[in-house]
């Protein structure tokens, strides 16, 4: 039986692990989500105060995370 | 911590950093190292996998790493507990991909010619390769110390390769016989 078929077989048992592996997998789509995002409002001549103000953080936050992309 | 590496494990490093390259990431992840580690013939590593039939399955393997890659690293675990969610993610992807390009997902970086960084997924694999080595009292860290860090770290890798019926069990098992398939996925 692969992992996959066990997880989803746990997950009507509603075994913490499915639950958690949601979130963590969650966080990693968001990561590249917002990475696809920010190169694209980059590229359409988006300013990073701009992009800071829609994601809500600071200028200084977004420009580190991409700025040397 | 490099001086302890075989010359196998060496190769496996650098064919990492080969794969991450040509796939134009800016870092190495640990399925770089185990993209590498699929390479191989002839170590200990190769060894362990074709005991575990994946002799001719790594195709399939590198497949479902590329697909992975495309979904942003995630494995057929983690869409199924999304799905759980009542979150579909080839949903995502595909309307994702429709405005921004096939692999948009990927974590791809075009440019910059830098040499990409180990990345703290692939730095764990490496440090428990170490540790894994030390356990059994192994003087070297070699490609099949790597095989079996990438099986006992959680991951990309670890899920695909368990989908393969490769776990830290199953490849323990063929590297140091049955008595080592219990619970040393924790060692360290």
């Amino acid at each position: 039986m692969t992992e996959a078929t066990d997880l989803a077989e746990r997950a009507g048992d509603r075994d913490p692990r499915v639950g958690l592996r949601a979130v963590a997998a969650l966080r990693r789509l968001l990561e590249q989500l917002e990475a696809v995002q920010v190169r694209s409002a980059r590229h359409q001549g988006w300013s990073w105060q701009e992009i800071a103000a829609e994601l809500g953080v600071s200028r200084q936050a977004v420009h580190k995370k991409y700025g040397r992309q | 911590m490099f001086e302890r590496f075989t010359k196998d494990a060496r190769s496996v490093v650098e064919g990492a950093l080969e794969h991450a390259r040509e796939g134009g990431a800016r870092t190495v992840g640990a399925e770089h190292l185990l993209l590498a580690l699929l390479d191989r013939e002839g170590g200990r590593a190769s060894f362990a996998l074709s005991a575990l039939g994946l002799a001719e399955r790594r195709e399939p393997v590198r497949r479902d790493l590329a697909e992975a890659r495309r979904r942003a690293g995630l494995t057929r675990a983690d869409t199924d507990a999304l799905a759980d969610l009542g979150i579909d993610v080839t949903e995502i992807v595909s309307r994702v991909e429709e405005a921004h390009g096939v692999g948009a997902l990927a974590g791809r970086h075009e440019g910059g010619g830098r040499r990409p960084r180990f990345d703290r997924g692939a730095k764990a694999v490496l440090e428990r390769s170490l540790r894994i080595a030390l356990a059994h009292r192994d003087r070297h860290i070699g490609d099949e110390h790597l095989l079996l860090a990438l099986t006992a770290l959680p991951g990309t890798p670890a899920d695909v390769l368990a989908d393969h019926g490769v776990t830290y069990a199953t490849a323990a098992g063929v590297l140091y016989g049955p008595e080592h398939e219990g619970g040393m996925a924790q060692a360290g």
